[in-house]
């Protein structure tokens, strides 16, 4: 006998439930059925509150973006130099994937689902990186500098790979070397690291930028 | 005359780059001096809704126009 919730909360248990499963399986993965036993209703009540599996995965997207990073009280509470904003982004974006880490699995399944509305959800999240990485290297990076586009295109897709494989390896595979190392450290130092590359050396650091070769 | 003091183009740009180019436009602006914004990022309209309440700056006016996000605010005392 499954347990009578009222309609707002039985929603929520179906939409966390969905999450869960699809961030396992993928969408092809799953079928409503499966996501209807899991919240123990028959799949007549489930199709009462989503019409369809894509619309289901749809709300389900929808209500992780409305959990979207702010940036704006880092902005606010941090420097405006390059590092201090980049570092506080990256803390930012950690934190919200520690809450949910289910988010880092559909996004991954969402690469091999080639869902569009998946993957502009993840692209747009880490375009906000990209952006403003291309957007203050452009600025900083002098224009007699060889290959200037793709430097600037290579660096942003650098960081977003980093960032996104220290995720991986924290969240996804938590027996490796690196469980002594905690996901802050890493960060901090894989910024480091970042800006070092990018020819950005803290005390370097002005308005003005410093980036040479 | 302006109805404003400086301006701001951020269209084409994500959060949090607006937020930023605002935050170093007001701080070079005077108390009481207002700052005219244009983006087209759609979070921006919560963005600077938060931005204005968690500074004190004040928001005087918020519109969309095709597209286009057109924020005043005006720098606090």
């Amino acid at each position: 006998m499954s347990v009578r919730l009222p309609g707002p909360e039985r929603r929520e248990s179906i939409l966390k439930a969905a999450r869960r499963l699809f961030s396992e399986k993928g969408y092809h993965g799953v079928s409503i059925d499966e996501i209807a036993r899991k919240v123990d209703v028959s799949p007549a009540i489930l199709y009462r509150h989503f019409k369809s599996k894509q619309m289901l995965y749809d709300a389900v997207l929808r209500a992780m973006s409305a959990q979207r990073e702010s940036y704006v009280q880092t902005i606010i509470n941090s420097g405006t130099s390059f590092e201090d904003v980049l570092t506080g982004m990256t803390q930012v974006y950690i934190k919200s994937i520690s809450e949910n880490p289910d988010l880092l699995r559909i996004e991954l399944q969402s690469l091999l689902d080639k869902n569009p509305a998946t993957s502009d959800f993840f692209k747009n999240r880490w375009k906000s990186f990209t952006d403003y990485i291309e957007f203050s290297l452009n600025e900083r990076l002098p224009y007699d500098t060889p290959n200037r586009e793709v430097t600037i295109l290579t660096a942003a897709l650098m960081f977003q790979g980093m960032l996104r494989e220290a995720l991986l390896q924290k969240y996804l595979q938590p027996e490796d070397r690196l469980v002594d190392v905690s996901l802050h450290e890493l960060s901090h130092e894989l910024v480091r690291m970042f800006l070092r590359s990018v020819g950005i050396e803290k005390s370097h650091l002005s308005r003005r930028g410093v980036i040479n070769g | 005359m302006s109805d404003f003091d400086s301006e701001l183009d951020a269209t084409g740009l994500n959060c949090p780059l607006p937020i930023l180019r605002a935050k170093k436009a007001i701080s070079a602006m005077e108390a009481g001096q207002t700052l005219r914004i244009i983006a087209t990022d759609p979070g921006s309209v919560k963005d600077f809704e938060a931005f204005c309440k968690q500074t004190g700056n004040e928001l005087l006016s918020s519109g969309e126009e095709e597209g286009k996000f057109t924020f005043m605010i005006k720098k606090a005392a």
